[in-house]
Parts: C-alpha cells; structure tokens; sequence
C-alpha cells in the first residue's frame, strides 16, 4: 500500500520521478524549520523552458504549500535571490511563528457565534425555553 | 355646521371642531405632537400653527382653537386657513428649530428610531444646522416603574403621558415639576406607576422619552413583521398587532377599534410576551410510571386512545380553558359528541351560565361602545379594572363626559375603580333589596338607559344561578331592557367563554359540569383544552392540552403541546358577542401543533374521526351549525326574551358577599404566570421592593 502510494500519489511525499530529478540536478539551498528541503537547480543554472533557475521544495509531510514561511516564500517565488539561510534578519519580538492554513481540519478558525467554536450560543430570535416536567 | 375654507376648499364641518379637525377632514394633515384625539387639548408643542384670515393675525395653533372662534369676513365669506402658506412653513419650522435646540441626536440608539413622530417631522420641516452654542439641557432619567423605560433628555413636553394617566387611566402617576426649560416629567417620588394601563403612555410619546422597557433594544421596527390578531388575557378581546420577527413575538401593540379597545390595551395584555417564550411544551408527555417521559406524538395518541376505549362513554368529560378559539371548543365539543359524552363543559369557574336561556342572558348586551350612552351603571359583583381594564377606561370615559355627574353603584368587594361609586353592599342581600325599591333602584328607574353589569365574582359561586336571576330581574324591573336598549350585561373574564357557550361547550343531558368532573370520582377520562385553573381530583386520567407548563401540565397523564394565541389562527367572541378574527403571528415550538389539528388527528386514533382536514372545513363546519359566528367583527343582538325567562328562574340566594375574581391581575393565566415581566409587575403590586428592570 505505502509502495502503491510512493508510486501513483504526489501529495503524500516526493514521488520517485521528482527524486530522480533532484537527485541529478538538484542543489540542496536549506531547510526550514518544519523540516521542508528547498532546492534549486545545481549552481544556478538557466532552466530551459523557464528562462531562470528552477527552484522547488520538497515537502516533510503532507504537501501542503501553506507550510512554507515567509522567508522561503519570497525565495520559492523568486522575490529574492537570497535564500534565508544567507539572510541576515532577525525576527522582530512581535512577531509570531508560521502556523499551515489549517482550514477544513479541527483547529480551522471559528467565528463567534459558530456551533462549531465550542462554546455556549448565545441567544437568538426564535428561542424560547421549554418546559421540563418536575419545574 | 359652519363653513370653513381650507386652503381653497370648502368645507362644512360642525362648529365646535377645532382647526386641525377641519382641515382634516378637507384632507389637509396638520403635524402635531401634542395633540391627541383622545386626551384633552393642551395647546403645547405649537407645531399645528397655521395661518387664519378671520382670526388673529399671526399663526394659530390649530387644535385649540375651534372653527366657531373664527370670524367671517366682511360680506360674510367663510373663515381661511392657510396650511402650506410661507408664514406657515417658517413658522413650523421654527417650532421645530426650538425642540430640537435641546433633543439629542441619539436616533440610532434610541428605540423609538424609525417609528418617531419628531423624526418623521424633522424630515419636513427640520434645518440641517443648529444655531444654538449655549449648554444644552440635560435630564435625569426618572425610575417609573418595571414597565416604561424613560430617557427624560428626549422629552419634548407634549404632556401627553400626564394627560393619558390623568384622564384616561384615571391615577394620577405622572405629572410635571418646574417651568419652562426646567420642566421635567415624573412620577414625584420616583414610584412605579400604579395604573394597569401605563403602557399606552409610550405608545403615545411621540419622541422616545418613553419606551417599553421589556422591549428595550430587542428590535427595530422595519424588521419586524406586523400580525393584526386578538388579544385573550381578557374577555374585552382588543384588537392587538404582533409584531414577530422570525419565530420570535418581540412585541405587541393596540390596534384601533372604536367599538372595543379604542386604542388602548392594558399592560397584561402588552407586555405578556415573554412568556410565550418560557415554560413552553414543546413535546409530547407521557407518564409512565408516575414520571412525565417525552414520547412521540403516536405513543402519546395510543396512550390516550387505550385509556378512552377501556372508558365507558360516560365517565369521559372535557373541560374548555379560557383562551381556546372557538374552533377548538367546537372541534372538542363534536369530538366528546362522538365518543358519546355530554360531560364537556366551558365555566371552569363554575360561573352559573346557561346558554339555553339564550344568548342575552350571558352577554354584554348593551356593546362596549354602549357604555358611552348609559346614564346609570350598577355593578355586581365585579371589579372592572381588573376583570376587562379596557372596558373600565371606557366607564371612566362616560364618568368624565357626564361631568361626573354619572351615576355608579357597586354591590360586591370594594375596590378602585378610578373612578367615584356608591357602594352598596357586599352581596345577594343588597341586591335583593334593590329589586324591591331603594335609593338606587331609583335612580336606575329614573335613568333612560340604566345599565346593569354582572361580574364573574357573582356568578361564580353555588347560589350563581339565583343571583343571575336576580340581577335580571333587577334590570327588568328598572327598565334597563326594552326597544333600542338593553342595558344586562355579563362582564366575562375568559376570552374563550362566549364562544364555547356559543357553541353549546356545557354539560348536555346527564352530563357532568366542570366541578363535577374534577371531583373525586367524577370522570375517569378528562380533556382539559388549556385549563390550568380548575385542580383534577386523583384518580382521573387527564389529557392536558396545552401550550405551558402550567398546574394542568403537572397534573396531567399525557401532555399534547398546542399553540398559543399568536401560533394560531382563530375565532374569539368577546364579553359583547362580537367575533373576532386572529391571525397567526408566529408558530407553535418544537413538535407543538395547532391545537384544532390535534384534536382531528386524535379523533382518528380514537376511531371517531372528525369530518374535516382542514382549518377552512372546520370554520366551514363551526358556521353551518352556528351561523353568526360567520359573521366577524360584528354583534350578534340576543334576544331579550331570554331575560324574562332568566328572571322568573329564581332562586336562593346564600348569604356572604361577592368574593373578587381576579386575585392577582397579573397572573391571571398560564402565559402570563409564565412571563418574568408580569412577576415582577405583581411582585411590585403586592409591595415588594422595586425588582432590578428585565432588560
């Protein structure tokens, strides 16, 4: 099954053609501090069908782009052409650590009021209080 | 009639009609704040000026002063009234100015916002700009008790609220302190207003100085929808508006009708909503076990129908509560038919009413409105501001119009009516006495239309029956019934009771009455159909019918939830006859079904299935068999025979007075003795300490 899976799906790991290829012209550039491995295309060199260097990730977990910090962003997205590593900025004390898109899974953002958010609704038109026998 | 012309039509109108009547009535409106049709002119709020050629020569208010005042002119043409004149414009507008030199510009926290006489007025004559740098005005909020909220800054002197207090409800709560700038409107020592009726003051304040404090910041009132129905907390049946938004009641509000309310309704009538929020039965209840346990509306019928077909007919009765419609007494009533008992019965009370003797002998003969032509009234029994506040208002009415010069007597317990009477006596001997001669037989006899109105606290007792007869004969010896007139009335406290006894809800041949069945050992099956205030005897099997958790649902064996009168829709027949449509403001909560279709589902199971599916059938059915109930919003006149064969009834009468009927005025009923705002109005009644405002 954990074969069947490395074989036919993409969104679980790397599949075995894009581990090839990192593996021939990959350029490991760093890791962050999910466990995600940045590459990009060994020394710099102009990929062909881009025009540019080809930078890719290959993700710890599940696919999920929302894990890449901002960082990383910026370089995945060719905003910057230096890599965080390189980089010398410090985080300012305010500022609060990457947290995935966490929509569609249990800790996914409630507003007030959702029956979801856990805690009591609070009251609305139309509800009334009924009576239970020995009141 | 005199000839008045209003901006260039004439028109003829009585002489003693003021300006602002006239011009009415050539269809001109004229904005005003204080003025009110049914309260005394005040002349205040200048906001009616108009200009007069035949009259002083500068802008007049046109309520106070009457088209007779105006002279006509030189070669004898009419009086002029301009309306739309340029002095006319600049004269409202500066009244304007001035009122809102010192009302804050809280529109959109205020409750009245959307409905505000000063608002819509504004709009019209209003400036976009103040010219007033001094220090505005400022106003405590007055406590004026549990019911009317106050936010004095608004306030804009129109005294409407003192005039209404004073005239209309008849105590004298509200008043105001100080001059001009410094005039203030309160209660004196910031007590709670003690009228039954004070909720009609915010309906009547045309800014938001005064509002309902129940309903403070619940809604606004372009959202709500408006359901025009019929009130049941009384038997007077005013006409009210539910305003519902969603599911959910949040208000209700008089509608005018001449002939019933006027537009006022008492404050049991307007403020009782909340508790049709509370207490509610929601679900079906079966006891099994000696414990209530929810069910399912099946297991609920078969419990019923297993009990009923292990009954012998005969020891199966039902009893009609006080605010059921008439369809569901008439469905009840066909339904007890046809199991084969004639033990139904509509006087929970045990008020000794018998509809055989007609429909005179149980109604309010003489019309709500016919209060106004009565030139002597004698009470029995009965003590009207709490039993029908509404129809009290309207004998205050007649009192101030005759000048107090009118008339009342009173046989039974004491009370303040708001207005003076001559009290008589305590009980059946007084009035026995009056039959014969005395002082106010006299002034019965002298008066051309005397009226005589019998309470339920007459009625309502084992010699009911011969006081009733005695009372008849009393009003036909004084000459109170004759062409054009009669003047025997029955002052119901039920909304339900003339309708059930319309449809004939009393026990047939061999059948039991309402004490009879919940005595010990009477029934062995009981229906009760929203009667919380009879006590069912151990040993019966009840099957309460209901809307609340009240004595009838802690009693009961099996619990069908119904709707209240704003979940359904239905016919009411007032103290007077007069039936009354009421629409469906909201519906029923949870599994809770409209109480007619509950019974047709449940004479299915019970194999005795009513002839009809739909709500349209059975008022199709409920005509056929009583055809005047068809006819709504109108009286049908009873004949007066019927009286002559009440008196001859006779009777003894017991010793020992009236006893009150109405205990507590504002727990009268289960939705009421469900509402926090009615408990904490009977708390501050019976003299406890102001309660925190249910807000």
């Amino acid at each position: 099954m954990e074969l069947l899976r490395y074989i036919f799906a993409w969104w679980h790991k790397a599949t075995p053609g894009t581990l090839l290829w990192t593996r021939r012209y990959g350029e490991l550039v760093g890791e962050d501090e999910f466990g995600n491995r940045y590459y990009r295309t060994r020394n710099g060199e102009i990929d062909p069908t881009l025009g540019f260097e080809r930078r890719w990730v290959l993700y710890s977990g599940y696919a999920e782009a929302s894990t890449i910090p901002p960082g990383w962003y910026g370089w995945m997205h060719h905003r910057t052409d230096v890599a965080p590593p390189s980089e010398t900025y410090t985080p300012r004390p305010w500022q609060k650590p990457h947290r995935r898109n966490f929509t569609g899974s249990p800790q996914a953002y409630r507003p007030k009021g959702s029956v979801f958010a856990g805690r009591a609704r609070p009251r609305v038109t139309g509800d009334y209080k009924a009576w239970t026998p020995g009141e | 009639m005199a000839k008045i012309v209003v901006d260039g039509t004439e028109v003829d109108v009585p002489a003693e009609y003021t300006l602002l009547q006239a011009c009415e009535a050539a269809g001109v409106e004229i904005p005003r704040f204080c003025f009110h049709e049914r309260l005394s002119i005040a002349g205040n709020c200048r906001m009616c000026l108009v200009e007069v050629k035949g009259g002083p020569p500068k802008p007049t208010a046109s309520c106070a002063m009457a088209v007779k005042d105006l002279r006509p002119g030189p070669n004898g043409e009419p009086p002029v009234v301009l309306t739309k004149s340029p002095m006319v414009k600049k004269a409202r507008e500066g009244v304007m100015e001035f009122l809102l030199i010192n009302h804050p510009l809280d529109c959109p926290i205020c409750d009245q916002g959307g409905e505000c006489d000063l608002q819509d007025q504004a709009m019209a004559y209003g400036v976009d700009t103040s010219r007033f740098a001094e220090n505005k005005r400022a106003v405590e909020d007055k406590y004026i008790g549990p019911l009317v909220r106050t936010s004095m800054n608004r306030c804009i002197h129109c005294t409407r609220c003192v005039r209404f207090t004073t005239e209309v409800a008849g105590a004298s709560d509200l008043g105001a302190i100080g001059r001009g700038e410094d005039m203030e409107i309160t209660t004196y020592l910031e007590h709670a207003m003690r009228s039954e009726m004070q909720g009609n003051v915010a309906d009547l304040c045309p800014v938001g100085a005064l509002t309902h404090k129940p309903y403070a910041f619940h809604a606004r009132p372009w959202e709500l929808n408006k359901t025009e129905s019929i009130d049941v907390m009384d038997a007077v049946g005013s006409n009210i508006r539910i305003d519902t938004r969603g599911r959910e009641v949040m208000r209700i509000l008089p509608r005018t009708n001449d002939a019933v309310n006027e537009e006022w309704i008492s404050d049991k009538t307007r403020y009782v909503w909340d508790g049709l929020k509370t207490q509610r039965l929601d679900r079906p209840y079966v006891r099994k076990g000696g414990r209530l346990v929810p069910a399912t509306w099946p297991e609920a019928f078969d419990a019923v129908a297993a009990k009923v077909k292990a009954t012998p007919a005969k020891r199966i009765g039902a009893i009609v509560g006080d605010l059921a419609s008439v369809e569901e007494a008439f469905a009840l009533k066909q339904l007890l038919t046809k199991l084969g008992s004639a033990s139904i019965d509509c006087r929970q009370d045990g008020a000794a009413l018998d509809p055989s003797l007609g429909r005179a002998s149980y109604l309010f003969n003489a019309g709500i409105a016919g209060i106004e032509e009565a030139d002597a009234i004698l009470l029995v029994g009965t003590d009207p501001r709490h039993e029908a506040s509404v129809l009290n208002a309207r004998i205050r009415k007649r009192w101030r119009a005759t000048g107090g010069k009118l008339k009342i007597a009173l046989v039974g317990a004491q009370a303040d009516l708001t207005y003076p009477y001559e009290y008589l006596g305590a009980g059946p001997e007084t009035l026995a006495d009056l039959a014969g001669s005395g002082t106010f037989a006299d002034v019965l006899k002298g008066a051309e239309k005397p009226l005589v109105i019998v309470g339920q606290g007459a009625l309502a007792r084992a010699d009911g029956a011969a006081v009733l007869s005695l009372a008849a004969r009393l009003a036909l010896s004084v000459g109170a019934v004759k062409d054009g007139w009669n003047g025997f009335g029955v002052l119901h406290t039920a909304a339900s009771r003339v309708g059930a006894l319309d449809v004939g809800c009393v026990p047939g041949e061999g059948g039991l009455d309402a004490a009879a069945l919940a005595a010990p050992g009477g029934a062995d099956v009981v229906f009760l159909l929203g009667a919380d205030e009879i006590d069912v005897a151990p040993g019966a099997f009840v099957v309460y019918l209901g809307t609340h958790g009240d004595r009838g649902a802690h009693r009961a064996d099996v619990i069908l939830p119904g709707a209240a009168y704003s979940e359904k829709s239905g016919l009411y027949v007032n103290t007077e006859g007069r039936v009354q449509f009421a629409n469906r403001a909201a519906f029923p909560p949870g599994d809770a079904r409209e109480d007619w279709a509950i019974l047709r589902a449940l004479s299915e199971v019970l194999g005795q299935k009513l002839p009809y599916d739909q709500l349209s059938a059975l008022r199709a059915a409920l005509v056929a068999a009583h055809p005047h109930i068809g006819r709504i919003g109108a009286i049908e006149a009873a004949d007066p025979a019927g009286l002559t064969a009440l008196a001859q009834r006779g009777g003894n009468t017991d010793k020992g007075g009236f006893a009150p009927v109405i205990t507590d005025f504002y727990l009268t009923n289960p939705i009421a003795r469900a509402s926090a705002v009615m408990a904490e109005c009977s708390a501050l009644r019976l003299g406890g300490v102001a309660a925190v405002a249910a807000e």
